[in-house]
Order: structure tokens, then C-alpha cells, then sequence
């Protein structure tokens, strides 16, 4: 990032900092946000998916942040969840694989959302998967989208034959998407296929 | 770096490009992002083929980084990122960011022809009030300063009717065929001053402009709007006329100059209202002749309440502690007692919280608001209809609220949020109905600041001028 970030990125109040102690030594990431806006945001207790681990709900903190961060397309944001992200991904074993955004999409947006939050967050990843159709799976009935033929292709099979992947995406709603990518990967001979997201929808 | 903007093919102008009075009545003073417009994007390719638009790179990058819908240079308010649709590094602006974020390859449109007035609109001015001898004198100094193409200041004590002094000089600049533009800090306002200027000029088409505002048809000749929406205006404006100029911190004057500035037209003048201006309004209506009127007189005729100061020693460990400090227990009785409704000003939202649940235990019908709320409006009106006994609140609720017969107190008055002009927009919401012009205005305190002490001097200044 360009600069120093001197000011909360949801609510503009100005960081107190601790005169950077635990970014020195802990070699932690700085804090983008302030205490009361971290408050707002809800972290999930218990795990409902099997096979994939969400961090936080879904409300109306989430909700304008997401708003703000995906449609208003604002960059910056990436940096809210960098400590968060950190924390939980740094010992990962599985090769981190991001799931990508269509090419079409991608333009448009300006910049891979998922991929922003990792980078953010200074976690290493991969990209294994190419999003073949661009349609957005919320606008399809349930039926359509389980008889979807399939979302992703892999680029190169012999990279992740017998390796374990983690798969990340920022929202997890009706688990199409993640269902989709695991089945691609271990079509292509991936061991084990486990999945994390920021969000549970 | 170097951007590349797609040149079209410079085709001749074709005089008889019919324009469509829907495109020009949109586009007519306006600075619009160019992927983002109400049409479809052949037809604006067609019309900027024709000349019709000028098209400018939404960020400058000589001779410093600039947004050109905003104008900001802060450089912190910038960011860079490599850009997945030009393929190179684009710089945005975060500072209007809510209108749609536009980068170093977008393009904004800029429409190059004046609204051609075959058929000016015709006007009627529909106000059965009558004006006190103040405003009239102000109504009459404004307009004979906006015909002079001269800036003017109205400096009126809170309660003086400054809308109803607008009325006349408005009036006069829309028969004239003049754009005129209002524009305040807070949508409140907005909010609050659209009816009313719909019922006093009823055959004017009148535009409101705030974040969220449903799409309006026709050419407005008379907009109001937030002073945030005015970066959607350039080189519009024959009159600018700036409500509340007060409202902003010190530090987003030069912004707001700057935002007026770029939407009114060169000679256009600029009027300012306010019940407290800053020092540097003050300076530049000396130093460039301004016209100024002053209003220290209420429309009722009666002087301020002036406030009281009460120490409320370590307010916020008593808070913490889950009791209300005892001085301000006794007042909330009091007005409970007497049936008075009140709202109570706090200098954050966080001590505001922890107080709401101690207030709702003495009474439950209490309740608070702050910005963010999405139920302000109603929780105010419920108020109003005496529904709830009191409100607490941030600044919020400063201005442009008026409720009969309200008591008023501010917990922390020391607070640095509390600046004079905060206290004397919160004292103003005392006494303003002609029936109760009298009322309890308290600024409970943890040490007494220069703030406090200039609000109070400021407001017995007015009542000194009413002798
Ligand atoms: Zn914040
Ligand atoms: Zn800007
Ligand atoms: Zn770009």
C-alpha cells in the first residue's frame, strides 16, 4: 500500500496507535480500523458448514461493508480484515487457492476481491481455477444452479495432483460456488479440499 | 504516467443534431461520470461526436494528483491499486467515493452548450406570510446585493427566520431566468426546506439533490442540495446561496469555497446564512465588500434564553458506574414533572449508550438517536407528537429541528466536539415557538472552556442589539 493509514477506513476517526509495539515485535500488521467499528462486526462462534470455516456473520456492519468494498469498489477496504485474515491463514499448511473472478467480471470490478483480501492480509496464493461462465450464481433459481454443468476449469492438473488445498472466498451463501470448485480440483486429483470464507451469508 | 483516452473521430458538427430536451436538461451544468449516465452509451457516444460534451480524465495527474469531480489534491484521500480493466496503475479519489468511485481511466462529461431559454419558465411566488421589519430589511439588502452580482452575508440569531428571508431575492432571480442553487451541509435540511419551497413557488420546477435522491425530471431552475451533491455541478449557477455555512469544521471551509467556486458561474455572487459565522467569513465579507445583514431579533420579538452553566464533576465515571450524575438527575425530573419535553446533548456516541439504558429506566418512552440512525426522523416526530417524554443525542440534532416548548442540556459541554458555534445552534432549539419563547438551556460541565464562554458572550451579544 502507498501510505500510512492514519485514519479508521470505515468511519474516518483518527487511530490511536500504540506507537507500533506489537507491529515491531510481533511483526504483526498494522490495525486499519478503530475499536468501535471493530466492535460492529459479529464473529461466528460455531462452524454450520462441514468442510468450511466462516468467520464472521452476515449483518448490517457486513452488509455496508461489503457494499462499500465490492460495489462502491473500494479498494482500500481490503485492508479491514488484514489482522484477522493473518491469524487464521499464516500456518497453513494447504496451498491457498483463491476463487477467481470471471474475466468479464474482473474488468469491471477493477480489481480480484478475494485476491485483494489475502494480499492485504500477506498471505501467499495460487490460482489454480479459471471461472469459465460469468453469470452470478445469486440470480439463479436453486434448480438451475444445481443442474449448472460447471463453474471452473483447472490450469494445470498436474499442479495440484495429491495436494491439499484450502479454498478462500470473501461470502458464503448458498455453497454453489464452493461445491463447484471441490469437485473441479478433485476431479483433477487434488487429496483433501477444505474451503474458508470471511463471510457466512 | 501516461494515459491513453480514446480519441473519436472528430466528425464536423452536424447542425441538425436535434438535442433531446431530456439530455439537455440533465446534462446542463452538470459533471457526469460517463460510463454512468441515465442513457444509453450510443447515444452519448453520438452527442460527444457532435461536440455536445467536452471529455475530461476524472483524475488529474499534473501539475498534482486532483479529482476532477471534487477537486480534492489531499494526496491521503488517494488510492493507488493496479487497475484490472486498464491494465496499469489508476489512482482514485475516496473523498466522493459514495457518488460512484472513478479512477484515472474513467472519463466525465462535461456539457459544453448553456441551456438555450426559448420559453422561460414562468414563475409565481404563493407566501401568505408576512415578514417581520428585520426581514424585510435583510430580504431587501440580499436582494438588492444578488441583482449587484455581490456577495452577502446573513448573520441571524437562531430562531430569525432566515428561510422566509430567502423567499423575496429568490423570487426575483428566477423571474430574471437565473439558476439558482441553495445548498446546505446537512440532507436535513434539504429534506426540510424542499416543501416548503414547492409550495412557495409552485410553478417552478425545483430539483432536491441529496445522497439517495429519487431522479427528477425537467430543468430545475432552482436546486437545493447538500453541499456534498454540488460535486456533481459545474459552472451551473447564476445565484449560490449557502444555508448553515456554520456546519462545516473549520477545516472544510477552503473545501467548501472551492466546491462553490466550481459550481457557480464566474460572475455569479454567493450569499451566506448563518447564526454563527466563522472568523473567516467575517474577514472576507470586510475585506471584499460584501452586502451583510444582520438579524438579532427572533421573528416572535423575543431575546435568547441564554444558558446556565452547572458543574457535573467526573459525569463519565458516574455514567460508567451505572448512575446518572445527581444534577441531572434533578433536572430530567423536573422536566418530567412538568411535562416538558427536552433533549439531552452527549459528546459521543459510546457515553450516549451507556447512558440510554439508566434514562429508559426512569422513563421507558426515552430514547436516543445519532447519524447513523435509521429511525431519527420518526424518533424527532414522535417527539413532536409527545409520544416520547425526551430524546438523547449527539450533534445531530443541532439544528434545523424545532419542537414547542423543548428544554435543552448538554452533558459534557467541555468536550472539544462543543465548539461556540455547536452551542449556539444548540441553544437556539430553545424557545423558538412565539407561544413558549422562554426555556431551561443548561450546559452541565467538567470545567468551563472558552467555547462555552464565547457561545454565551455571542448570544447576549444579540439580546444587547434587541434594545
Ligand atoms: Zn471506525
Ligand atoms: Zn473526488
Ligand atoms: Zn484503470
Amino acid at each position: 500500500m502507498q501510505q500510512k493509514i492514519t485514519h479508521c477506513l470505515i468511519c474516518e476517526r483518527s487511530l490511536q496507535f500504540t506507537f507500533g509495539w506489537k507491529e515491531l515485535f510481533k511483526r504483526e500488521l498494522p490495525k486499519m480500523i478503530c475499536e468501535s467499528c471493530e466492535k460492529k462486526f459479529q464473529r461466528i462462534e460455531t462452524q454450520e458448514e462441514e468442510g468450511t470455516v466462516s468467520l464472521f456473520h452476515y449483518n448490517e456492519t457486513m452488509k455496508d461493508f461489503l457494499h462499500r468494498y465490492k460495489f462502491l469498489h473500494d479498494i482500500l477496504l481490503a485492508h479491514v480484515f488484514n489482522q484477522v485474515l493473518q491469524q487464521h491463514l499464516k500456518h497453513e499448511k494447504s496451498i491457498i487457492v483463491p476463487i477467481p473472478m470471471h474475466v468479464d467480471s474482473l474488468k469491471k470490478r477493477t480489481f480480484a476481491h478475494v485476491d485483494e483480501l489475502l494480499k492485504a492480509a500477506h498471505i501467499p496464493f495460487e490460482h489454480h481455477l479459471i471461472k469459465i461462465t460469468g453469470e452470478q450464481q445469486s440470480l439463479k433459481s436453486r434448480q438451475e444452479r444445481l443442474q449448472t454443468p460447471q463453474l471452473f476449469e483447472i490450469i494445470e492438473h498436474s499442479k495440484i495432483r495429491n495436494k491439499n488445498i484450502l479454498l478462500i472466498d470473501d461470502i458464503y451463501t448458498t455453497g454453489t460456488t464452493i461445491q463447484h470448485a471441490k469437485r473441479a480440483l478433485k476431479e483433477a486429483g487434488a487429496m483433501e479440499v477444505r474451503a474458508f470464507t470471511l463471510i457466512h451469508g | 504516467m501516461n494515459k491513453k483516452f480514446r480519441s473519436l473521430p472528430t466528425t464536423r458538427r452536424y447542425k441538425g443534431l436535434l438535442v433531446e430536451p431530456k439530455i439537455r436538461n440533465f446534462f446542463t451544468g452538470r459533471i457526469w461520470l460517463r460510463r454512468d449516465t441515465p442513457f444509453p452509451q450510443e447515444k452519448i457516444n453520438t452527442y460527444i461526436q457532435h461536440h455536445y460534451f467536452e471529455v475530461l480524465p476524472a483524475v488529474l495527474d499534473q501539475p498534482i494528483r486532483q479529482c476532477r469531480r471534487c477537486l480534492n489534491t489531499n494526496s491521503r484521500k488517494f488510492v493507488s491499486f493496479h487497475c484490472a480493466k486498464c491494465g496499469e496503475i489508476c489512482h482514485y479519489c475516496r473523498y466522493c467515493i459514495t457518488m460512484g468511485r472513478m479512477c484515472s481511466c474513467d472519463e466525465l462529461l462535461l456539457w459544453k452548450n448553456e441551456h438555450p431559454q426559448k420559453t422561460p419558465q414562468s414563475h409565481t411566488f404563493h407566501w401568505q406570510g408576512q415578514l417581520t421589519k428585520n426581514q424585510a430589511r435583510a430580504a431587501q439588502e440580499l436582494t438588492r446585493s444578488i441583482l449587484q452580482k455581490n456577495n452577502h452575508l446573513i448573520h441571524a440569531v437562531c430562531g430569525a427566520g432566515k428561510t422566509e428571508v430567502l423567499f423575496p431575492a429568490v423570487y426575483e432571480a428566477l423571474q430574471l431566468g437565473k439558476r439558482v442553487c441553495i445548498a446546505t451541509p446537512r440532507t436535513d435540511v434539504v429534506l426540510e426546506l424542499f416543501p416548503r419551497f414547492q409550495q412557495v413557488f409552485p410553478k417552478t420546477c425545483i430539483h432536491a439533490y441529496y445522497g439517495n435522491a429519487p431522479q427528477q425530471q425537467g430543468f430545475a431552475q432552482l436546486v437545493l442540495a447538500t453541499t456534498h451533491q454540488l460535486y456533481r455541478f459545474e459552472n451551473a449557477f447564476d445565484v449560490m446561496i449557502v444555508d448553515e455555512a456554520d456546519a462545516f469544521p473549520y477545516t472544510m471551509d477552503e473545501a467548501l469555497q472551492q466546491a462553490v467556486i466550481k459550481v457557480k458561474k464566474k460572475e455569479a455572487p454567493t450569499a451566506y446564512v448563518t447564526a454563527t459565522p466563522s472568523t473567516t467569513l467575517l474577514t472576507r465579507k470586510t475585506k471584499e465588500q460584501w452586502g451583510y445583514s444582520f438579524i438579532a431579533r427572533r421573528f416572535h420579538g423575543q431575546p435568547l434564553p441564554i444558558p446556565t452553566f452547572q458543574a457535573l464533576w467526573n459525569y463519565e465515571k458516574t455514567f460508567q458506574k451505572g448512575q446518572i450524575p445527581i444534577k441531572l438527575r434533578n433536572w430530567l425530573q423536573q422536566k418530567l414533572t412538568n411535562n416538558e419535553p427536552f433533549l439531552i446533548f452527549f459528546p459521543t456516541i459510546d457515553l450516549m449508550e451507556k447512558a440510554i439504558p439508566l434514562f429508559q429506566q426512569i422513563d421507558a418512552s426515552i430514547a436516543a438517536v445519532h447519524a447513523e440512525d435509521a429511525d431519527r426522523k420518526e424518533k424527532v416526530v414522535e417527539l413532536r407528537n409527545e409520544q416520547r417524554k425526551g430524546l438523547l443525542t449527539t450533534t445531530i440534532l443541532e439544528r434545523g429541528i424545532t419542537i414547542k416548548n423543548v428544554q435543552v442540556a448538554v452533558v459534557g459541554a467541555e468536550s472539544s466536539i462543543f465548539t461556540a458555534s455547536a452551542l449556539i445552534q444548540i441553544s437556539g432549539r430553545v424557545g423558538r415557538n412565539k407561544d413558549f419563547p422562554n426555556g431551561d438551556i443548561v450546559f452541565f460541565h467538567h470545567g468551563i472552556t472558552a467555547e462555552m464562554d464565547l457561545a454565551k458572550k455571542r448570544m447576549l451579544d444579540f439580546n444587547r442589539q434587541l434594545q
